[in-house]
């Protein structure tokens, strides 16, 4: 059993970066990396050689080559000294700097103003390498450089400023909470282990992605605090997320004793991923409470009312298109005096979730109702039934006792993927009301050519569904004791 | 059909049975009328169709939901179990005074719940026992049917039973409330040979014990011979031919019984051709007309095809219904491999054979 887990969870790791490597190469090969500016503002403003060593600048940052510029090229070669003379208009000495760089394969080119600079752009093989090489991050106590010779380096016990729980802190490491404890899900936090996927671009530039995901979202919200300093004042800063800064100022100095002085900031409104958690579960818990008992009901009248009156609800929410199904509803809910746009209420007003709950709600229903009734149904035929009714169990009992059992089974697998997959958002619903969540994001990303961010989100979202699939068996074992996981048969 | 009705525990009198196939009406019971003797074990045979499950079900109120009893009565402790319309009364009948034992082990447990579990919930039910007491029930009645440890295999599932042992089980559900009829519907035709004899012997020797009475369907006649002590022949929804076990293999008076007698795989000689019946059952959507099995019968007479043969007495225990029984039809003889059926079936069913005791 326990080496079946550790084979699945392995096998599910390997498919995980199986489906990332083929979107990276997919991205970085087959979409023209000059799309990459079309929705740039930056680049909008400029033209001609300043244009051309921006977006190089730009692509060497998101990965796509080696940048080599001119001044770079001619102090390689003939120092800080004479790298003015190799840049003077019309030098020879340029040549001569480029050439090991053609020797390695990198493309020479010309800027206008006649200008050399050389280019690598990477291969695939490259490109995956690189993109590996950087995503996993591991903080530790040498990982602030600082010509410092007195700077400590070390771990240490210290306080959760906000609860008072004992946390891990480091002195040398990129953040200073290592871990800590909290009130909120999941619990036990950690800065230690780290994905990196680079930054966004274009939209929110140079914010890590994983950041601009989980970050809250509207303005910014204090609360009162004491920092190290023993200062105690109203501000919106997260000390468990602080991290190094080379350079503090007199500001950072009135509520740090050291250098962590970089932090986010709380916010008002929950970030994108918590937003559609917060709908979609709630969602999943009203879709679930109303088409677990309604597809009980209609198996158990199969042909009775209550079974067509279900069918027919099933046959209407298939047949009409969620967007129309969508629209039709945001009506009805302006009807009564709800917002058919999210933000027109906010975050903080109940009348803002009601109708785009109800909706993802009612959207599951139907698939939901369908299956357990298929399944009571089949159920109901089997020989334990009829077994069980020669025993003399009543038909409640043999319903309530026999045959949900063995219905739910197939239910059960579902769940896990169905509260996981809740991350992900509705699409059409968050747009519908322009919610702020995560439904948005990946074809926003995709339309901006966000391609960290997408890759983020594939991962993501890969990862998401895999590991649902995973934890559904193993809630299967529990539910069905006929299924021990195992290599091969029973254990 | 016995005239000296001693001891009846139950008695269906002209029992009709029609489905709603679509738009059409099949009747599966052609007005039946049998006594049950308390404490007997009548063996129900006939061919696949022949309407032994059906007949069986009336009994217990399972007919699907497309079948109905049209015409008769089944009288059970004073009551009409013909007339029963709710589930609520046919409650106190199943399981309780008449149980039922279907063919497939495999299937008839519930697969998500222990075997403990399927067993009390019975007891719990028609006894109205407490948790531990029916445990400690089960527990013993698990012991009964010959499960070994039965305290520990108490809590296992069914899928970590064997075949056997889950008809086995089957039968101490069944046998849980302590039965006054017990209806072992194919019980074994799903086992292997070895396994099959002994759950035989296990529903014998639990129905000397207890003293309930076994109505038993099965295709298997040398099952027959082994455990009955009464046996109906059945065709096309109707009785063809009733009496205790030796009249009916040994002195058969109808076609249909010698038919059956001589395709029996276990009386086949080595070389010799396995008899089968030709022909098939006549379709029970229509109206038949005269004696059902005259068109494949070699003994068919022209009255055949045109009246319903009555029943002829052959001894008080004794009757089949066809007219080669009146005294006006010519002689006949039973073909030769039913004549020497007698030795043949002690060489079966003494020690040694493969129904023998073991
Ligand atoms: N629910 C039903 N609807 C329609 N016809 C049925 C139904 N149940 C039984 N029948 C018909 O009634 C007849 C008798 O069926 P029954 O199951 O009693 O046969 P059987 O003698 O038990 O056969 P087998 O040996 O195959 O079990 C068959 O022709 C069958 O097709
Ligand atoms: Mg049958």
């Amino acid at each position: 059993m326990k080496k079946y887990i550790l084979v699945r969870i392995l096998k599910s790791i390997i498919s995980i970066f199986a489906v990332v490597s083929i979107i990276i190469i997919m991205i970085y090969t087959l979409i023209p990396s000059d799309k990459v500016f079309d929705n740039d503002a930056g680049a909008k403003k400029m033209k001609g050689d300043q244009l051309t060593t921006y977006k190089m600048k730009k692509l060497e940052e998101l990965g796509y080559l080696d940048y080599v510029s001119g001044t770079e090229l001619c102090t390689t070669a003939f120092g800080e000294d004479g790298k003015d003379a190799c840049l003077a208009a019309g030098s020879t000495q340029m040549e001569e700097a480029a050439a090991p760089y053609a020797a390695k394969g990198y493309d020479i080119m010309t800027l206008k103003s006649g200008e050399k600079y050389a280019v690598h752009r990477f291969k695939w093989y490259e490109l995956l390498l690189r993109f590996y090489k950087k995503l996993f991050v591991v903080d530790s106590v040498n990982a602030v450089k600082t010509d410092d010779p007195d700077f400590e380096r070390k771990y240490y016990w210290g306080k959760n400023p906000y609860n008072g729980t004992p946390a891990l802190k480091c002195s040398g490491c990129t953040y200073k909470y290592q871990m800590y404890f909290d009130g909120s899900f999941p619990f036990i936090h950690q800065n230690k282990f780290r994905l990196d996927f680079g930054t966004s671009f274009p939209t929110s530039q140079g914010v890590p992605t994983m950041q601009v995901i989980t970050d809250g979202q509207g303005a910014n919200k204090k609360i009162d605090q004491t920092f190290d300093t023993g200062l105690t004042e109203s501000s919106a800063l997260i000390q468990t997320s602080c991290q190094y800064k080379p350079k503090v100022d007199h500001l950072d100095q009135k509520r740090f004793t050291d250098n962590y002085a970089a932090c986010l900031s709380f916010h008002e409104s929950p970030s994108m991923v918590n937003t559609s958690y917060i709908l979609g579960l709630i969602a999943l818990v009203i879709a679930y409470g109303m088409g677990l008992p309604f597809g009980i009901a209609m198996a158990a009248n199969k042909d009775k009312a209550v079974d067509k009156l279900g069918i027919a609800y099933i046959n209407l929410l298939i047949a009409v298109p969620s967007l129309a199904f969508i629209f039709f509803m945001r009506s009805i809910g302006t009807l009564f005096g709800l917002p058919d746009k999210f933000p027109q209420l906010g975050f903080n007003d109940i009348r803002s979730y009601i109708m785009p709950v109800l909706i993802l709600a009612l959207l599951q229903t139907p698939s939901l109702m369908m299956w357990l009734r298929r399944y009571m149904i089949d159920q109901s035929n089997a020989d334990y039934v009829k077994f069980a009714r020669a025993k003399g169990l009543s038909q409640r009992e043999i319903f309530r006792k026999h045959i949900l059992r063995n219905a739910i089974i197939p239910i059960v697998n579902g769940i896990p993927a169905s509260i996981i997959l809740c991350i992900s958002g509705a699409l059409i619903t968050e747009s519908a009301f322009a919610v702020p969540g995560m439904g948005k994001m990946l074809p926003d990303a995709i339309k901006m050519t966000n391609n960290n961010m997408v890759i983020t989100l594939v991962f993501i979202f890969t990862s998401l569904s895999i590991f649902s699939v995973l934890i559904g068996d193993l809630l299967m074992t529990v539910v069905d004791p006929r299924i021990s996981l195992a290599e091969k048969g029973g254990e | 059909m016995s005239e000296n009705k001693k001891n009846l525990i139950l008695s269906v009198k002209d029992l009709e049975v029609k489905f709603k196939v679509r738009n059409k009406i099949l009747t599966a019971i052609r007005r039946i009328s049998m006594d049950f003797e308390e404490g007997k074990v009548v063996a129900i045979v006939g061919e696949s169709g022949s309407g032994k499950s059906v007949f069986t079900k009336t009994f217990t109120g399972m007919l699907e939901i497309n079948g109905m009893i049209s015409n008769g009565e089944i009288w059970f402790e004073g009551r009409d179990l013909a007339k029963i319309k709710s589930d609520k009364e046919w409650e106190q009948i199943r399981g309780k005074k008449i149980a039922t034992v279907f063919q497939d082990p495999m299937t008839s447990l519930n697969p998500v719940k222990t075997i403990g579990d399927q067993i009390s919930e019975v007891i719990i039910k028609h006894q109205g026992k407490s948790k531990s007491e029916a445990k400690t029930m089960a527990i013993e009645m698990m012991g009964k049917v010959g499960i070994k440890n039965a305290e520990k295999r108490y809590d296992e599932y069914p899928f970590m039973y064997s075949g056997g042992m889950r008809q086995r089980i089957v039968i101490a559900i069944a046998l849980a409330c302590r039965p006054r009829i017990l209806i072992c519907d194919e019980p074994t035709t799903a086992l292997d040979v070895t396994i099959q004899a002994q759950i035989i012997r296990l529903i014998k020797d639990l129905s000397q014990e207890y003293g309930f009475t076994t109505i038993y369907i099965t295709h298997d006649l040398g099952v027959v011979a082994n455990v009955a002590d009464v046996v109906a022949v059945m065709y096309a929804g109707q009785i063809v031919e009733y009496g205790n076990v030796e009249e009916v293999f040994y002195d058969s008076r109808h076609p249909y019984t010698w038919g059956l007698l001589s395709s029996l795989p276990q009386l086949g000689e080595k070389g010799e051709n396995l008899f089968a019946i030709r022909g098939t059952p006549p379709s029970l959507f229509e109206e038949i007309k005269g004696d059902a099995f005259a068109p494949r019968s070699n003994y068919a007479m022209k009255i055949d095809y045109e009246q319903e043969p009555p029943f002829f007495k052959v001894s008080d225990t004794h009757y089949a219904k066809t007219w080669l029984l009146d005294p006006r039809a010519p002689k006949v003889e039973p073909p030769a491999a039913v004549a020497h059926l007698h030795e043949r079936m002690l060489a079966l069913t003494s020690k040694g054979g493969i129904y023998g005791e073991r």
